[in-house]
């Protein structure tokens, strides 16, 4: 009560102390240039980059809950980011590797089909789990500032960490089936963080538009159904007529995912498919992320 | 002096009566996606109102001020917290701030009910801004502040929902912006709890940071304030001093309400 009485009674002494402190400090400590201008319009920057880098540790906690809280209150827990390929092998292998004869470019079924489900799970996770982190984060994004970015960024990189754990059964199989590791695995790595852009593009641009038009999410699934079969996820590109095959790799999965395959099982390259998926690729993350930003500035209107 | 924060004709608009389903389905989701680059996202809003939230907002701020926002229910004062706070853009108008920022604009913004108390003052700490070393060096205060000592390591969604907001007020509490806004979160906890909240709040205030308060419990904006602002439909109203313009508030709203307003 004592303690009460005294700050109460020294407030105004405290208010005008403070005050004249305030002269002294605005001179010395308030900086010449606004740390946060706050504008109609920004100039569009690409996306912030900078701010991103300022709120890394943000992003290490967002991926770090989500991947912390993914496997609450499920009874197999993490070993879900290896069931999750092996039992989609598990089904393709018996349906389209032993009755429908599916052919693998000369590797065993199993192994073709995994190093394409690999990266396409990554894909297919990446971009609809973005796709829903706007929403899900909404209580987020209409109380707190930070770059808006960062939401789909780190639910792709949690698949991305998802995908890196995955690799290892990718390396027992190759083991298993006395697979050569050949020099052109160093490209692999480079598709990767391709694919790994890609995701993050196109999964802040569906974010952003699942932010305002709710259909997203139930258009999405069929998309993603569409796209998985026609990228060759399980089966080969070269089993595409040669007069579609210009259209068909426009696809940016088509390079990239056959890319991925041939650099670890030592096939041969199409180095046409790969060069238009670079482009492409390029194309749609410029595209997405101007589009993110374009929307950026209603998301807590919105969502 | 210079002002840590200045904000120069501040407008808001928003759209209400907008019927959130008048046309989006895929085929507008698609075609949007493909013109959101060019075209002008607001050009289908025809046949709704305009509310302004905020009509012409202009003040300055010095360093060390403790600025209470005062008005009735959908006045504009969330609004202009969110601008400062750079969640939600202005229609029109500029403001700059010579300073980081904090804000609490809810409680336990970014809690996650799976995570432990621990965990959660991490996540928490970091979404309101703080920096992992600051975080750990006021652990043990928070924890204190908090009275959750035994429950740390419990899933929050456990938590007694006093106990949540004890939680959540302390991570904000201990946030050292310059300039912190504060939207009505004195509001939370039993009695003993919101006066020790009062009491960190002017120890916050005393440390020369820059505050905006926003709260309908015209006690506590007097006890904490030295300026207060009165929002009325968008416009912001100050007289000479505090007194003259809470008194300006309580003259304009309507009897009823001045009942629930808890006046001194």
């Amino acid at each position: 009560m004592a303690k009460v009485d005294r700050v109460a009674t020294n407030l105004p002494d405290l208010a005008s102390r403070s005050s004249a402190q305030g002269n002294n400090l605005s001179a010395a400590i308030l900086p010449a240039q606004p740390l946060i201008k706050i504008r109609v319009r920004k100039s569009w920057s690409s996306i912030e980059l900078r701010e991103i880098w300022d709120h890394r540790e943000l992003l290490y906690y967002l991926v770090w809950r989500d991947i912390k809280v993914r496997y609450k209150q499920t009874i197999l827990g993490a070993s879900w980011i290896i069931l999750q390929p092996l039992l989609m092998t598990l089904v393709f292998a018996v349906f389209l590797g032993e009755i429908a004869q599916v052919p693998s470019q000369g590797v065993p079924y199993v192994l073709f089909l995994f190093s394409g489900l690999l990266p396409w799970t990554f894909f297919l996770n990446a971009v609809s789990g973005s796709s829903y982190s706007l929403v899900i984060n909404a209580p987020l994004i209409t109380r707190v500032y930070f770059p808006r970015s960062l939401v789909p960024l780190a639910a792709t990189l949690v698949r991305l960490s998802d995908f890196i754990v995955a690799s290892a059964v990718l390396v027992i199989l190759m083991v298993y089936y006395h697979q050569f590791f050949n020099w052109t695995i160093v490209i692999a790595p480079f598709l990767i963080v391709q694919l790994t852009l890609l995701a993050v593009g196109l999964g802040m641009w569906f974010s952003a538009l699942n932010a305002k038009y709710r259909d997203i999410s139930t258009a999405l699934p069929v998309l993603l159904q569409l796209w998985m079969f026609t990228s060759p996820v399980v089966y080969p590109a070269s089993l595409v007529p040669e007069r579609w095959k210009l259209v068909y790799e426009l696809n940016p999965l088509v390079g990239i995912i056959d890319g991925f395959r041939s650099s670890l099982l030592g096939l041969e390259f199409n180095w046409r498919s790969l060069f238009i998926s670079v482009v492409v690729s390029l194309v749609l993350i410029v595209h997405s992320t101007y589009a993110f930003k374009r929307l950026d500035e209603e998301f807590a209107d919105v969502v | 002096m210079r002002p840590i924060v200045s904000v120069r004709s501040l407008s808001k608009r928003y759209y209400v009566g907008r019927p959130r389903n008048n046309s989006p389905t895929l085929r507008d989701a698609v075609i949007e996606a493909i013109n959101s680059p060019f075209a002008n996202l607001r050009n289908h809003r025809n046949g709704v109102v305009p509310l302004w939230a905020l009509k012409d907002v202009s003040f300055d701020v010095a360093p060390g001020e403790v600025v209470g926002i005062i008005g009735r229910n959908g006045a504009g004062k969330s609004t202009l917290l969110k601008i400062l706070a750079r969640i939600v853009k202005p229609t029109a108008g500029e403001v700059d701030i010579y300073g980081r920022v904090g804000s609490l604009l809810g409680v336990g913004t970014g809690f996650h009910p799976d995570l432990t108390g621990r965990e959660n003052i991490f996540l928490n700490g970091t979404i309101l801004g703080m920096k992992a070393p600051e975080i750990k060096r006021k652990f043990d205060e928070i924890v204190a502040f908090a009275e959750v000592g035994q429950f740390l390591d419990t899933a929050v969604k456990h938590y007694s929902s006093g106990m949540y907001l004890r939680l959540a007020f302390a991570i904000a509490a201990h946030l050292e912006p310059e300039v912190l806004l504060l939207d009505e979160v004195l509001a939370v906890g039993d009695k003993p709890f919101q006066e020790k909240c009062l009491e960190k709040m002017k120890s916050v205030s005393r440390d020369g940071r820059t505050v905006f308060f926003v709260s309908h419990n015209l006690k506590h904006i007097e006890e904490l304030c030295r300026r207060v602002f009165f929002i009325n439909g968008g416009v912001l109203y100050e007289e000479c001093d505090a007194n003259a313009t809470i008194t300006k508030y309580l003259k304009d709203i309507s009897p009823q309400e001045e009942r629930a307003a808890s006046a001194p």
